[in-house]
């Protein structure tokens, strides 16, 4: 059964701290202060969603700077000159043209595409690899925000044309006292926002399955889907099933039907299963936990959904009256 | 505790903090006061003993062990020979429950058990963890009238049998009617044991054959029939042949393999048979690995053959005549069927490699092994004699194992690491 990775804050490592940290010093939470983003390598980070949104519009606003510096190492002597007063003008300026933007198309259509479009839609592309700016939307955990020794990186794989997860799980279990065992990775994707950070949501209601083109090791993953909602309790739900992968050279097309998908709760099967509503889906996560120590590799191609005109199924798991006698009265 | 007893306590008690206050005030260092406060304590050491005392005394502070051993630990360590197998294990159970009618501190024991079931080996042994389970008390602990019922009843019991089918969890091991027997028996029907018996029967009857590239349990030990597994699970086409070029020496009395004949075992599907044959000695084809293989808990590494992608131009699409074939048509075009709403193809340009022309295990993963290899697929390729083979192999993780922070491109091909075959039969032709 999955193991969720909790949600404490992470341990940031402290890069190279340049004059933007003094902004985001100033603009954020003293826990980031030096973190800059590299664009090389996705360190790993915890997933609290809060911290993350303003490390990603900080970093969205820095990226010119911050890609160039990243390339070749600037001399201690210049700093790059940025002002608190025009970081903030930038950052309203964005927020605003990206609510112009939502209302704009709101008039055309659907997240700004025309309505025909939107409807007859079958198959479409959510995430794909082609460049940084893809990683970016990425995050990547491991158990070493509970004290485990696995590590997970991400970087973009041969030519550009697709991402490289890759990384070393080790099930050693942390001497906390508290864990009796450990040893998960994964990788999450960050909540889309709007103007002003407002979180955004995918409506996959058309599709009912998802297709992921990846080409493993032989180990098995499993993919998750959190649901954006509003409700605390349904804070630590998620929707999960297995993804298997076969190794080799090959690249493997996965198709999971949203009737596959499990409902979990704080990582353990709940006993009330109720089937995935795909209206409202906020994030995807691919976790690998089998209790195998040693190295891992998965590179993905691309993540989309299309409508799978021969899959009827509404839901694969009916609730057993022995488990749940309240639903059956 | 009996008055004698109390008086003897306190007399000693009160010596004993006499003697901490009289070593703090004559400014004793601290390591010395423990031995004496406990020598006070517990009545006097052997040296001088002045009353005996009723209360047992521990062992010196010096000579107890530094790590604690679990109660009922010795009874783990009376194998003979220290032979770990499920007999033993048996035994080791099997006394406890002998020489404890009455079974005191069967949880501690249970859970001593559970952590040492991975050293002798039985931890997927179902027939042990009914064993385990048979250790508790029948009948003791159902609850019997409604206020046992609502209030967890023996939680630590209950905690401990959850344990145990938490482990049987972990191993992936299916409960049979025996342990619901054993359960009803010692919790009840409607403990939190009987619960996640429940859900473990319900999935992992659900998800038992999940896994579309099953893997069986037991994976083989000999190197060569698990290089033939892992090729066959890796290469969709089940028309591949598999062949085994050089079989592993037989093992002499070290056991050792021997290093100048490591297994080759080779997959090759007629498709990429054809595929090389009709490949242009013009372009160079490349040895690339090790890339690693997972089975189970396996990591094998594997190699393959492969040839860098055309260019667009230079791709032409072979149509076969209509006259090949004239029971039934060898290509038919049925997306006439499909009116202009339907379009299940993604937006994206699918990430584009060369051809695979065939896959190799071996037991090194040096150069001359490969190259016998590629001897050996000249067999049933006689055009390989005419294509230049390149060795792209990557150190000995492997390019995709090495987490080099930094690595972005892959290794171009005029780089340390790769060497142009020497062989007399294959034309010097000019890097690329």
């Amino acid at each position: 059964m999955a193991l969720v990775p909790k949600l404490l804050t992470g341990i940031y490592g402290l890069r190279k701290c340049q004059m933007p940290s003094a902004v985001s010093c100033l603009f954020l939470d003293p826990r980031f202060a030096g973190y800059c983003s590299s664009s090389l390598q996705k360190p790993a980070a915890a997933p609290n969603q809060a911290l993350d949104r303003q490390g990603q519009s900080e970093r969205a606003l820095r990226s010119p700077h911050q890609r160039e510096a990243a390339l070749d190492i600037p001399s201690p002597d210049e700093k790059p000159e940025v002002s608190f007063d025009k970081a903030i003008q930038d950052e309203i300026k964005d927020h605003f043209r990206r609510l112009k933007d939502e209302f704009v198309n709101h008039w055309i259509g659907p997240e700004g595409r025309p309505l025909h479009e939107v409807m007859l839609e079958q198959a479409k592309v959510v995430w794909q690899f082609r460049g940084k700016e893809d990683l970016d939307k990425w995050v990547v955990t491991s158990d070493k925000t509970i004290g485990g020794r696995s590590e997970v990186f991400l970087k973009m794989g041969k030519n550009n044309q697709s991402a490289l997860l890759y990384g070393n799980l080790s099930s050693e279990a942390p001497l906390d006292g508290d864990s009796g065992r450990s040893g998960y990775c994964a990788m999450i994707s960050r909540v889309p926002r709007g103007p002003f950070e407002r979180k955004k949501s995918y409506d996959w209601s058309q599709f009912n399955t998802l297709y992921l083109r990846v080409r493993g090791d032989g180990r098995p993953w499993m993919v998750n889907l959190r649901e954006d909602t509003d409700l605390i309790q349904k804070h630590s739900q998620m929707y999960s099933y297995f993804m298997f992968t076969r190794g080799g050279p090959y690249w493997q097309e996965v198709k999971i039907p949203f009737s596959k998908f499990f409902l979990s709760n704080q990582g353990r099967i709940r006993d009330a299963q109720f089937q995935l509503l795909p209206d409202k889906i906020s994030s995807i996560g691919l976790t690998l936990a089998d209790k195998v120590d040693g190295p891992f590799f998965l590179e993905i191609d691309f993540i989309g959904v299309f409508t799978d005109p021969a899959h009827t199924e509404e839901f694969a798991y009916e609730n057993s009256p022995a488990l749940n006698p309240r639903l059956f009265r | 505790m009996s008055w004698a007893q109390a008086i003897l306590l306190a007399r000693s008690l009160s010596r004993g903090w006499a003697g901490v206050r009289g070593a703090a005030l004559k400014g004793a260092p601290v390591s010395q006061v423990s031995p004496l406060a406990l020598r006070g304590l517990h009545g006097s050491a052997a040296t001088h003993s002045s009353d005996s005392s009723l209360v047992p005394r521990p062992p010196e502070p010096t000579r107890r062990p530094a790590k604690a051993q679990a109660p009922h630990e010795e009874l783990f360590g009376q194998a003979p020979g220290g032979a770990r197998e499920k007999a033993s294990f048996v035994q080791a159970v099997q006394d406890f429950t002998r020489h404890n009618v009455h079974r005191r501190g069967h949880v501690d024991f249970i859970y001593l058990a559970l952590s040492k079931m991975r050293q002798y080996g039985v931890e997927r042994d179902l027939a042990v963890y009914n064993l385990l389970l048979d250790i508790f008390p029948k009948e003791v602990f159902r609850p019997r009238n409604i206020i046992q019922r609502i209030f967890l009843h023996y939680p630590r019991q209950q905690e401990c049998g959850i344990a145990v089918l938490e482990q049987m969890e972990n191993h992936g091991v299916m409960p049979n009617q025996e342990t619901e027997f054993l359960l009803i028996q010692i919790f009840g029907r409607k403990s939190y044991p009987m619960l996640k018996f429940l859900r473990m029967r319900l999935w992992f009857s659900r998800f038992k054959n999940v896994n579309p590239f099953p893997m069986p349990r037991d994976l083989p030990q000999d190197p060569v029939d698990l290089a033939t597994l892992g090729l066959r699970h890796m290469e969709p086409d089940l028309s591949a042949r598999v062949t085994i070029y050089q079989m592993p020496l037989p093992s002499d009395s070290t056991g050792a393999p021997d290093p100048t004949q490591p297994h080759i075992v080779g997959i090759q599907s007629p498709e990429q048979q054809a595929a090389l044959a009709c490949h242009s000695p013009a372009r160079p084809i490349f040895v690339e690995g090790p890339f690693s293989l997972w089975l189970r808990d396996k990591c094998v590494y594997y190699h393959i053959l492969r040839a860098d992608l055309l260019p667009p131009e230079e791709r032409e699409v072979e149509e076969t005549p209509e006259e090949w074939n004239l029971y039934y048509p060898m290509q038919l075009d049925l997306d006439y069927g499909r009116s202009a709403w339907d379009d299940y193809t993604f937006d994206i340009d699918e990430v584009e490699e060369g051809p695979v022309f065939a896959m190799c295990m071996a037991g090194a993963h040096d150069q001359a092994t490969l190259a016998k290899w590629i001897q050996g697929l000249q067999e049933t390729n006689p055009a390989l004699a005419r294509i230049p083979v390149i060795f792209r192999l990557a150190g000995s993780t492997g390019e995709l194992l090495a987490a080099s922070p930094g690595l972005e491109e892959p290794p171009l091909p005029p780089q340390g690491q790769e060497e142009e075959s020497d062989s007399l039969h294959r034309q010097q032709q000019g890097q690329s």
